[in-house]
């Protein structure tokens, strides 16, 4: 065991100078607990809702708010009719639609059974799941009759696993893979020495950094191709939406999660902490996205640090499109934050690298 | 643009938080000179050039490069100079062909003029047999030269040669410098850091960087004239013996030498111009050693620095 007390303290030593790699193995295993914790949550509730009152009775506001004291719903949206709310599950703002047509109030008070117009969207198996238990047991309340809710499951009616994990797949993958691609590609450069040979010639910083990315989105545009014809070919999953639609929203994806991986590039020091940022990076992408467990599982704060990963937005688009059929007008909200996000990162990366070589 | 003064710099500093790594350096480089910038590492001879270069601001101090202000016209320098680092750095896997267009490039060359300066500077450097292949595979005096190559590519008036020579061969060392003679010879001005004292020797200007300040600056003649590096009362003598080592042990300690080294298999020595040759010569015979021959000599640049450097150091 000659030396080991040396090997040792000579390690401590590199440890305590690479402050990135102590940083990751300090705050990763942190991360993951929490992350992993409250991600992985099944129990959804407080489902996002749509209602159309056309009644709007006193009986028909108590039937609204029973079914709300389950906790399974809350209600985000009042409209004036069932269309509205069939749009609001078409673009992804709501996942249950309530339809309470007029003469619910003079049915009820009769003794009667009312009809009451429930869609549910089908796209996600375990909220639909539990959106369906919100309609199982009357309301026990109301005066006289028992309203009749006729649960009708709007996309994927058969709630085939494959066809919603899939187009999350999807997303997950792209988001990975193009992350992986640029998050090398600075660091590279400063560790072959080719980066001192770009600062002294006249190329702009913007200029280096879209230039990185260019290559790579189209790469990230043909790997889209690829996963799409697999998903057909493997798991017989079909797009319902317009695939052009799904490639347009998908630029500004990619570019966001090259951008990451990008401003990766610039704060890694070495090619290895490159790989370790990226593998950092992708937990949450997974995790956050919405693809492992529904977001509305999430406490707040996790919520909106899923909103600044470019996944979770782009699993929308790939659910929104190849699920429920929405068109680019429902996805405008995710192409504007994608793109917004992309051009964000954009910015930090060019400022983060003038930084590093200063 | 003739300028004279290439590169004018005036109490040029940098700190790097409470550290300074270059304190007050003023330097004036000549247009068509080979400017030899010379300094132990971590000396501040990397980011002299860096300053010159623009590609980092100084925290004090003036200096213009082909008439161009460090702080303001970055952009202005980094298109009129050319760089060439100690370590490769042009793009391993791409051949010296698509490394020269891509360098030619970014300095906003196109079509036929980019065609003829890559071809221009292949001839120059003789590169064409190799231009097709990955430039990761060429020897380490052909990598250099394609990294002068890509220097040149934009024509600029002043090349920045940082440590250009370190770890090839002589023969491709020899070359590259015959190179640069020659592009001299056309008016390019070189501003070249390096260990080589020989290299040193070759340069037409030169400065002495040492613990961030430039402590010497003028032509070589100039620095082996002064008179710090022969101090009043002593004189250089170099001593011809079949045992060097053993020699240079027993004059060390002689009294009157103040300082011994040896050079091409010779012993220099610092002597009081009071110590004759003869005394030499006894105190050799003493320690036993055989007889030799004892000239005088001039100092060369190794003893000017040494010279300086020890005198900074005690004082």
């Amino acid at each position: 065991m000659n030396g080991l007390w040396s090997v040792i303290r000579k390690e401590f030593m590199h440890l305590r100078r690479d402050r990135t790699t102590l940083m990751i193995a300090l705050v990763m295993p942190v991360l993951q607990m929490i992350i992993f914790g409250y991600a992985i949550n099944f129990d959804v509730r407080h489902i996002q809702t749509a209602v159309a009152d056309l009644d709007n009775s006193r009986e028909s506001r108590q039937y609204l708010a029973e079914l709300h004291a389950g906790q399974y719903i809350d209600y985000v949206a009042s409209l004036s009719s069932p269309e509205q709310v069939a749009q609001m599950l078409r673009n992804g703002s709501a996942r249950v639609g309530i339809s309470i047509p007029k003469g619910f109030a003079r049915t009820l008070l009769k003794g009667g059974n009312p009809q009451v117009g429930v869609m549910i969207d089908g796209s996600d198996a375990q909220v639909s799941v539990r959106a369906r238990f919100a309609f199982v047991s009357p309301p026990k309340n109301l005066p006289a009759g028992v309203p009749d809710a006729r649960v009708n499951v709007l996309f994927n009616p058969d709630s085939k696993t494959a066809n919603f994990m899939i187009p999350g797949l999807i997303a997950v993958i792209l988001q990975i893979v193009t992350v992986a691609l640029t998050a090398f590609s600075i660091v590279r450069e400063k560790e072959m020495g080719t980066l001192e040979q770009l600062m002294v010639t006249p190329v702009g910083r913007l200029a280096l950094m879209i230039g990185k990315l260019v290559p790579y989105a189209i790469l990230a545009m043909v790997e889209l191709i690829a996963v799409l014809t697999l998903s057909d070919l493997l798991f017989g999953v079909v797009s319902r939406g317009s695939l052009i639609t799904l490639s347009i929203i998908s630029i500004p994806f990619v570019v966001a999660s090259l951008a990451l991986g990008l401003l990766i590039s610039t704060i890694a020091q070495t090619q290895g902490q490159a790989l370790q940022l990226t593998q950092l990076s992708l937990m949450p992408s997974i995790l956050l996205s919405g693809y492992v467990s529904p977001r509305e599982t999430m406490p707040g704060w996790l919520y909106m640090l899923s909103s600044v990963i470019p996944g979770t937005h782009y699993m929308q688009v790939t659910r929104g499109i190849m699920v429920r059929g929405a068109g680019f007008v429902d996805l405008i909200p995710q192409f504007l934050i994608l793109s917004l996000i992309a051009f964000l990162l954009i910015l930090a990366s060019t400022a983060r690298f003038k930084k590093s070589i200063a | 643009m003739a300028l004279e003064n290439i590169i004018e710099a005036k109490g040029l500093t940098r700190r790097f938080g409470s550290f300074t790594a270059v304190d007050h350096v003023d330097l004036v480089v000549k247009a068509g000179s080979i400017y030899g910038f010379l300094g132990p590492n971590g000396s501040g001879k990397s980011t002299v050039i860096r300053m010159l270069c623009g590609v980092l601001q100084p925290t004090e101090g003036e200096a213009t490069v082909n008439g161009f202000n460090v702080r303001t016209e970055t952009e202005s320098i980094k298109r009129s100079i050319g760089y060439m680092s100690q370590a490769f750095s042009l793009y391993r896997d791409l051949t010296p062909a698509e490394n020269l267009d891509f360098f030619g490039g970014i300095y906003g060359l196109k079509g036929k003029h980019l065609k003829e300066r890559i071809d221009a500077v292949v001839e120059l450097v003789g590169l064409r047999k190799y231009m097709e292949q990955p430039s990761g595979t060429l020897s380490g005096g052909w990598k250099q030269r394609l990294a002068l190559a890509a220097a040149l590519i934009h024509e600029p008036p002043l090349i920045f040669l940082d440590e250009p020579t370190a770890g090839i061969d002589p023969v491709a060392r020899r070359s590259l410098w015959d190179l640069l003679f020659d592009l001299s010879g056309q008016g390019k001005t070189f501003f070249v850091s390096t260990h080589y004292m020989d290299e040193a020797e070759r340069c037409s200007q030169i400065g002495y960087i040492y613990l961030s300040k430039l402590i010497l600056k003028g032509t070589p003649v100039e620095l082996k004239a002064m008179p710090e590096v022969s101090p009043a009362g002593t004189r250089r003598v170099s001593v011809e013996t079949d045992n060097p080592s053993m020699s240079l042990r027993a004059l060390k300690s002689m009294k009157g030498v103040r300082d011994a080294t040896l050079v091409e298999a010779e012993v220099h020595l610092l002597i009081d111009t009071g110590t004759p040759d003869s005394a030499i010569q006894s105190a050799l015979s003493e320690a036993h050693l055989p007889p030799s021959a004892v000239r005088s000599i001039e100092p060369s640049l190794e003893d000017v620095f040494v010279t300086v450097t020890r005198s900074l150091d005690k004082g």
